[in-house]
């Protein structure tokens, strides 16, 4: 079976089970991925909302603070940032807009040369501001979370609650600067492949330091390299993939190992 | 065996021993599954629920009115303020309710007491859910007439006439009332607790009457 083919069962299977909510199946368990627990049929908790929770206002909850940080890190000493390509609903949905932004990136070279700017590098630290900043730091200080605006929240939370419950909600204070977000956020997806992944989002920065330990990871080995760079333009992250070792941004999608004319990159264990 | 897997193990271990210790031996697991995810936040949901002021006597679980509730009737009406922890709604509704009850609390303590409004005895209960046990966490899906499960919530109980019977009867509202200002929200509030003294007013002596027989 093809690597993507597999990669999509993965992707439906994890979907699928993050939503067992609407068969009634609560767990206590936070989400080792991107996921709200605002979605009707959300199973687990939202690990951004157990730290956030655990931070508010000074009140530091460490158990809300360190469960899921190690759910977060048992699982990413195995897999590192596979979490991303291989189980995150919210990645799945990028992988399909993903298409749609190569598309345009043909169309439009402008779009090609945004992502090969300078610039573009220093914006992947984006979504360390967003896990330490306005995650950690500022529900320490003020009566404001990321989870009030979060566009994941705004997708799975308010817009099927809306649809089960015609008439029945009325927008709050945060609603219309998360629908704001939320359409930056749909315009990020369309326009950069897998914009959310590298810039902004925080359960992403939790995981991507744990790709420089992860048993699971990719190698290439340079000496089949012939600097065709098919891999690069392949990878949905943009990473140099000829030059890469232990790639914090690399999600393990497989992409380059598969298109590899030398077959000269793998899935590694250890 | 090499380093790098030394090293990769020994995370591991480290990882997911404080876990399953964690899920074993601490209320952690229960927390996060009643505090984030049978729990709806409002705020993730970005929306407040339309809220009107609408008695019942049918409890929303079928359960009876605790026995806290029933005990405290004879005084007069009952109002139930639920909340949790983290809830910015709640940090909100607060001191509206402090306001109108002319009291003070402290956000994560069982509070109850007995106050005059408009000149009638009403009988307050803060409720933070992170720390309530027994009848008076139960007491949080009994009043939950639209199972939003969603806090802030409040309850006004009164007494009613149920087809002859008189029993008690309750309205609840929920997170900022479907009001965008402060005054609102507080006249709101006011309204829920004299449409329950007048019930209960008209009530009283029958349900008492009712009561010796």
């Amino acid at each position: 079976m093809k690597l993507q083919i597999k990669r999509s069962i993965s992707q439906i299977i994890f979907a699928f089970s993050a939503n067992l909510g609407a068969f009634g199946l609560k767990t206590g368990f936070c989400y080792p991925f991107f996921y709200c627990n605002s979605c009707p049929a959300a199973t687990s908790a939202c690990p951004i909302r157990a730290i956030e929770i655990g931070v508010s206002k000074s009140d530091w909850n460490w158990r809300f603070i360190l469960y899921p940080v190690l759910i977060i890190g048992a699982v990413g000493v195995i897999f590192g940032r596979a979490v991303c390509g291989w189980a995150c609903p919210i990645g799945s949905l990028q992988r399909v807009t993903g298409r749609v932004a190569r598309k345009l990136k043909k169309r439009f070279p402008a779009l090609s040369k945004l992502g090969q700017h300078k610039i573009e590098r220093y914006l992947r630290y984006i979504k360390y501001f967003d896990l330490f900043g306005l995650v950690i730091l500022i529900p320490i200080f003020i009566d404001f979370m990321f989870t009030n605006i979060c566009p994941a929240g705004f997708l799975v939370g308010t817009i099927p609650v809306s649809i089960l419950n015609p008439g029945e909600y009325v927008p709050n204070e945060f609603f219309y600067a998360a629908l704001v977000i939320f359409i930056l956020f749909i315009v990020l997806i369309l326009v950069v492949e897998r914009g959310w992944c590298k810039y902004f989002c925080p359960v992403g920065a939790m995981l991507a330091p744990f790709n420089k330990i992860s048993i699971y990871h990719v190698q290439v080995d340079k000496q089949k390299c012939t600097s065709c760079n098919i891999c690069s333009n392949a990878c949905p992250m943009g990473i140099d993939v000829p030059n890469m070792h232990r790639d914090p941004e690399c999600i393990l999608c497989g992409k380059c190992v598969e298109q590899c004319p030398q077959s000269g990159i793998h899935f590694r264990r250890n | 065996m090499n380093k790098i897997l030394v090293i990769q193990i020994t995370i591991f271990l480290v990882f997911a021993g404080l876990f399953g210790y964690m899920v074993s031996y601490t209320s952690v697991y229960d927390d996060i599954k009643s505090t984030i995810v049978t729990t709806t936040c409002f705020s993730c949901i970005k929306m407040d629920p339309v809220t009107h002021i609408d008695f019942t006597f049918e409890t929303a679980n079928g359960q009876p009115n605790p026995e806290f509730v029933v005990d405290n009737l004879t005084k007069g009406p009952v109002f139930l303020a639920f909340r949790q922890d983290v809830c910015t709604a709640c940090d909100k509704m607060d001191p509206i309710l402090k306001s109108v009850f002319g009291i003070d609390f402290e956000k994560k303590v069982l509070f109850y007491q007995t106050v005059s409004f408009d000149g009638s005895n009403v009988t307050f209960f803060h409720i933070n859910l992170d720390h309530a046990s027994g009848d008076f966490l139960n007491a949080f899906s009994i009043y939950d007439v639209d199972v939003r499960s969603g806090v802030p919530m409040f309850v006004i109980i009164a007494l009613g006439n149920n087809s002859g019977t008189i029993q008690p009867c309750y309205a609840t509202a929920y997170s900022l009332l479907g009001e965008s200002q402060e005054e609102h929200r507080g006249k709101f509030l006011q309204d829920m607790v004299s449409m329950g003294i007048n019930r209960y007013d008209e009530n009283i002596l029958n349900y008492m009457e009712q009561a010796k027989s």
